[in-house]
């Protein structure tokens, strides 16, 4: 895997350097000074533009940053047909000349990466820094699958004896549909559709409502890169759209990141094959997290502190790997939430725009209510609230972050994802009560643990059930190559995003074994 | 414009500079050799062992890193032994040591010695718990013709409460260090240089331990919140006559630190005092432009006292190639010591060269860095007293009681706090004993004084 080992991810961008934060903000002023974008029904490299979803700045919902076109019924019908059209003629480029379409698209995105990082900053109030590796993350995921896929497309060795003549090839699967998430807007409806691409599919996106913008910047980024008419089409607009497309019978793969619920939807209906349908569909599905991180008496409360903090309310807690809940050796758990609750009082919420803004609005309204009620039900269960005071008012989405001390161990605030700026506070007698609670969730995404002692650390290791553990460090930033992501039981169907074997996920294995005797003579 | 006024020096210096260098070098060096031979004891012989087994070195760093947070012996032995158990065992020794460890008798024991050797490590770097636990060194110190720099060592500050109690711990400092050194008797060389006097009361303070706001993106969060505190300690400093250095530290804070410092410095009502001192980091790729800012703001400002810059190499390297590596980015940091080690000599001279609108401390335990510092600042016709070397409390006691006995002001940089607070301090100091660049190590090899000496 020479190529492979070859793979650097992307540079963030120095922001401690002041002229790159002027470059950011010059690229915002440029968007904001721009007309709104207007995201059409692409399908076959045909355009329909019929401006009817607003998709607005989480932080001042008054501004429409992109207004899309919403796919109707027979439109998803019509870009599943023109990709199962396009799949067999993308299927037969080789896999060398797929990748090279796409390492110019990955160029494509990093010409404009100023532009995307504003983009994200707008639509879906995204800090700057992590707005800026959402877009290196999408430059990681292309460069990351196009190298693989053409490693892959070799075929792995299989035992050969005198005789006969043994091949594995991966196939494309066909049509893979995609529907994907706001929270990381570039990279995540990037790397999904890259897999797909990468491995000869042709692919049927159906952005978040929340960020059809970015959505398009993905599109147009493929597009000029030279990737054949049909193999992408974009399908804006909400759920329906994306039942439909998930439920059509000509889609092979599903490539799905989101929230349990809809998940497991897809997970039923895709298990039922239609009417004339000749295939098992095949689900890859990144849900929910309810993460813990634990806390041992042994560590060092400096880092733990700032780690947590940034865990827990980084993008104002709306990643799937965020932190929810700290699990703290009960002799170190005073101190660590009194220094918790002093740290929250740290943060500033404001725009996502500035700097200096630790927490940014939630994405919709629906959010905020969601993390007013659990907390709300946590003060009324008398649990220790501490909670950011100064709050912007006006129109954005904000929420005050919030930790909690001491929650029983049924409460909502225990038990729910929130997907907001909200963490649980809960002494253990030792770690490996710790492990207990974490393995009572049903779901294992991420996981944390602060330890100074290798023994614990080996332990902890062996016994987790998330997907992903981070030792002494946060649990969010996965990167691609590095970090290969993705959880286990409800969390998602046990692919890893950004790893070895995910395009595996998006092909067939076809074995062909020749019998090369003739006439007792083998060559 | 500093550049029309102070021009700088051609790239490697005056060549004929080099004879003196190394006479300056071979002074100081055989001074150093000579001075201590008879005290280095048991822990000199045991860092030298230490750094010549790297995971060894790394299970110590790790026991010496986790000891404040164990709560007793048996736990401190419990993590021992896990340290151990990562030593591969071609020393046997050392395997069954880890095996040792594990056992109920041993554990007591060997967490006791544990214990033991830490404290003892810890009381080498660190002077004492308080002020007033550290006074008595302070003072024998500055008896022995050695000035002071104190250090107030602590957790880091993530809460707003944490960074106020830092800045009282300061506030106080000041004072008691005004009180107490009052009472110490004069010393010529340590209180005046060409420009006038040299105050007794240093207090080294570090930016991101007054303010929980450090951001690296937003420079200005954390400025506006420390400079109140600071604003405050330079009132103290002025009114005790104190000294206070800002100290400086990775490369996330730098921007912020160095302009909190110079906008402060502009203030009228800072004009007349204190005496003020920043840090210039020589393993910065861009320390000449820092140097730039700093003459340029500096000459701006027009106060009536000199600013001091303390001149390093800089003690975060591992943690900015690090950093740089893992984010895709142009280390900040020359990633050859010889070059860093030759930034340092250009930054000296134009240091020197700014004399008297800055005070120069030359902060380094590399003989031939200090011994070029000195043979150029003595080629200008600078008095002795008018830079100063500065040195590590426990790192640099060689190089201290060299410049001292050769008539020149050193000023020993003196952490006081306790051991839980400064472990971070401590391993970061422990590294820089045992990494191989090190003096102690070349010692321990054999290297010879002619090499060390040699232009880098």
């Amino acid at each position: 895997m020479s190529s492979l080992s070859s793979f650097r991810n992307e540079a963030l961008l120095e922001l401690r350097r002041p002229h790159e934060r002027e470059r950011l903000l010059a690229a915002l002023a440029e968007l904001d000074a721009a007309a709104t974008i207007e995201v059409p029904v692409i399908i076959g490299g045909d355009r329909r533009l019929e401006p009817g979803l607003d998709s607005v700045d989480p932080g001042n919902p008054d501004r429409v940053v992109a207004v899309a076109t919403v796919a109707t019924m027979t439109e998803v019908d019509a870009a599943v047909d023109a990709a199962t059209l396009a799949a067999c003629g993308w299927a037969a480029t080789p896999a060398v000349e797929r990748a090279a379409i796409l390492a110019r698209a990955a160029g494509e995105l990093r010409n404009r990466r100023y532009e995307l990082a504003a983009l994200a900053v707008r639509e879906c109030a995204k800090p700057w820094a992590e707005a800026d590796a959402d877009v290196c993350e999408a430059i990681d995921f292309i460069e990351y699958y196009a190298a693989q896929a053409v490693v892959l497309d070799a075929g792995p060795e299989l035992v050969q004896l005198p005789g006969e003549r043994n091949s594995l090839h991966y196939r494309p699967r066909g049509v893979v549909a995609v529907i994907a998430p706001w929270n990381f807007p570039i990279a995540i409806a990037t790397g999904m559709t890259v897999a797909g691409l990468a491995t000869g599919n042709a692919v049927c996106l159906k952005p978040a409502e929340q960020s059809p913008g970015c959505a398009l910047a993905i599109v147009e980024a493929l597009e000029r890169a030279g990737l054949p008419a049909g193999a992408i089409s974009l399908l804006p607009g909400e759920g329906e759209v994306g039942a439909a497309l998930a439920g059509h019978p000509g889609v092979h793969t599903i490539a799905f990141t989101g929230s349990g619920a809809v998940g497991l939807e897809i997970l039923r209906h895709a298990a039922e094959p239609a009417e004339g349908q000749r295939h098992l569909k095949r689900v890859v599905a990144e849900m929910g997290g309810k993460n813990c991180i634990i806390v041992d008496a042994d560590a060092d409360l400096d880092d733990v502190v700032p780690e947590v903090l940034a865990s827990a309310f980084g993008f104002a807690g709306q990643k799937c790997s965020a932190a929810a809940r700290v699990l703290v050796h009960e002799r170190v758990a005073d101190h660590f939430a009194e220094r918790l609750r002093g740290a929250l009082d740290t943060l500033l919420v404001g725009q996502a725009e500035s700097f200096g803004t630790d927490v940014p609005p939630l994405i919709e309204v629906s959010s905020r209510e969601r993390v007013e009620r659990v907390v709300a039900a946590a003060v009324a269960d008398g649990a220790a609230v501490h909670r950011v005071e100064r709050v912007p008012n006006g129109g954005g989405y904000f929420a005050a972050p919030t930790v909690v001390v001491g929650p029983g161990p049924d409460a909502a605030v225990v038990r729910e994802e929130i997907f907001g700026p909200v963490v649980t506070v809960e002494p253990v007698a030792d770690v490996a009560a710790a492990c207990d609670l974490v393995d009572q969730q049903a779901h294992a995404l991420t996981g944390g643990l602060f330890s100074r002692n290798p023994r614990t650390i080996a332990a902890v290791a062996r016994r987790t059930p998330v997907g992903n553990l981070y030792v002494n460090r946060g649990t969010t930033g996965a990167m691609v190559g590095r970090q290969p992501f993705g959880g286990n039981r409800l969390s998602g169907t046990g692919t890893k995003a950004g790893g070895p074997d995910y395009l595996l996920h998006f092909v067939e294995p076809v074995v062909v074994t020749e019998n090369t005797v003739r006439h007792g003579l083998a060559p | 414009m500093p550049e029309t006024l102070l021009p700088s020096p051609p790239e490697n210096g005056p060549a004929d500079l080099e004879p003196e260098v190394l006479a300056l070098g071979r002074e100081l060096g055989s001074q150093r050799f000579s001075v201590r031979a008879a005290k280095r004891g048991a822990h000199d012989r045991a860092m030298a062992l230490v750094s010549s087994d790297e995971q060894l070195r790394a299970a110590l760093f790790r026991l010496v890193d986790v000891a404040p947070a164990c709560a007793g012996n048996a736990e401190l032995a419990e993590h021992l032994a896990a340290y151990l158990d990562a030593v591969e065992d071609d020393g046997l020794p050392v395997a069954l040591g880890s095996r040792a460890a594990d056992s109920r008798a041993f554990s007591r024991v060997s967490g006791q010695v544990a214990a033991t050797m830490v404290r003892r490590m810890a009381s080498r770097f660190i002077v004492g718990e308080s002020i007033a636990d550290a006074e008595p060194v302070l003072r024998r110190l500055w008896r022995q013709g050695t000035a002071v720099t104190v250090d107030l060592l602590g957790e880091a500050t993530v809460t707003h409460a944490e960074g106020q109690a830092y800045a009282d711990r300061c506030d106080e400092a000041l004072r008691m260090l005004a009180l107490a050194s009052g009472r110490w008797p004069e010393r010529p060389l340590l209180e005046h240089d060409s420009i006038g006097a040299v105050p007794r009361v240093n207090l080294s303070v570090k930016v991101t331990a007054l303010t929980p706001l450090t951001r690296a993106e937003a420079p200005e969060r954390a400025r506006e919140d420390a400079a109140g505190h600071l604003r405050r300690l330079l009132r103290r400093a002025q009114e005790v006559d104190g000294h206070l250095h800002v100290d400086m530290e990775s490369m996330d804070s730098r921007e912020l630190i160095l302009d909190l410092v110079l906008d402060l410095l502009d203030e009228p009502e800072f004009r007349a005092g204190p005496s003020v001192g920043l840090v210039l980091q020589a393993y910065l790729r861009d320390s000449e432009e820092m140097l730039d800012k700093i003459l340029a703001r500096t000459l701006a400002a027009g106060r009536e006292l000199p600013l001091t810059v303390r001149l390093v190499k800089g003690a975060y390297w591992d943690h900015e190639t690090i950093e740089a590596a893992q984010n895709g980015w142009v280390p900040p940091v020359w990633t050859e010591k010889a070059e860093s080690d030759r930034c340092f000599e250009r930054l000296s001279r134009r240091l020197l060269d700014a004399y008297p609108l800055v005070r120069t401390a030359i902060a380094s335990h590399n003989l031939r860095s200090v011994a070029h510092a000195l043979a150029y600042g003595r080629r200008l016709g600078l008095a002795p007293g008018d830079l100063e070397v500065q040195v590590l409390r426990g790192l640099g006691d060689d190089l201290q009681d060299a410049v001292t006995a050769a008539g020149l002001r050193c000023r020993t940089y003196c952490p006081v706090g306790d051991i839980v607070a400064g472990m971070a301090y401590l391993v970061r100091r422990l590294l820089e004993n045992t990494s191989n660049a090190s003096f102690l190590a070349s010692r321990a090899s054999g290297s010879d004084l002619e090499e060390l000496l040699c232009r880098p």
